[in-house]
């Protein structure tokens, strides 16, 4: 095996704050999510040959930790949610006074939502990766995550209560996906 | 009436080039970025992002540097 060079032992380095945040926003739990980041860092450095130089290595680093994530939670015996088949009937926080809503609540709207919503708004509302390289991160198609990401966006106005805070009229994402025969 | 279509139709692909362009830019949001929920989603992930790493990260690459004797740099 070559060895591993510097320059991929820095940036694996420097992307570890991301990881660890990608990692407690699909775990919803700080020990979990370092033990994870730790599984795919592991997994990062054994593999590191199947790395494509100038191809973007936090997505790849990403799809490491997605993957083990699922596979840690199947091991678990515990079944991966699927957000079609979620009930949406859990109770909804205290409705947000303009602006104030607060991180707190956020974060438990956050936690309510299926992993795969969850995932798709962190990734492409948070992480900074476009729908291309949250598809590929996700392995699934590119309108998918984008159904993913409206239906999360949806779902947090719901048990935030909030509502008719768009820009630009009545829902640019859902528009965009509608557009697509992307599926 | 015609011409009025055209234009709107001009204004739509300007508009999705717009959304395209900022998006690759990296400074558009695609939940809006004035929006709450991606402000909200903005403070939570940065959070995340700036809660100080633990050392045991450094330590862990450090060792598996170690088990590979035959290390080259560039």
């Amino acid at each position: 095996m070559a060895a591993v060079s510097q320059s991929f032992k820095t940036e694996l380095l420097g992307a570890i704050p991301s990881l660890r945040a990608f990692a407690v926003s699909l775990t919803q739990n700080a020990d979990r999510a370092d033990d994870l980041v730790q599984e795919t860092l592991v997994k990062a450095w054994d593999k590191h040959e199947s790395f494509q130089p100038g191809t973007n290595l936090k997505a790849w680093l990403f799809t490491i930790l997605r993957n083990e994530f699922y596979s840690q939670m199947r091991k678990r015996g515990r079944e991966v949610q699927d957000s079609d088949g979620i009930m949406t009937a859990r109770l909804a926080v205290h409705p947000a006074q303009h602006g104030q809503l607060d991180l707190k609540d956020f974060r438990g709207a956050l936690e309510q939502l299926p992993e795969d919503q969850r995932e798709a708004i962190i990734l492409i509302g948070a992480s900074g990766f476009s729908y291309e390289e949250a598809a590929e991160i996700c392995g699934c198609a590119v309108g998918t995550i984008k159904s993913r990401v409206s239906r999360a966006r949806t779902r947090l106005q719901e048990i935030l209560k909030i509502s008719g805070e768009d820009e630009f009229g009545p829902d640019a994402i859902s528009a965009q996906v509608t557009g697509s025969n992307a599926a | 009436m015609l011409e009025i279509r055209a234009t709107m139709k001009e204004m739509s692909k300007k508009q999705m080039a717009d959304a395209a362009r900022r998006h690759r830019n990296g400074d558009g949001n695609p939940l809006g970025a004035n929006s709450e929920i991606a402000r909200k989603l903005k403070q939570y992930y940065d959070e995340l992002v700036s809660d100080q790493v633990p050392d045991r990260f450094a330590q862990l690459l450090s060792q598996l540097e170690q088990t590979e004797p035959a290390q080259k740099k560039d």
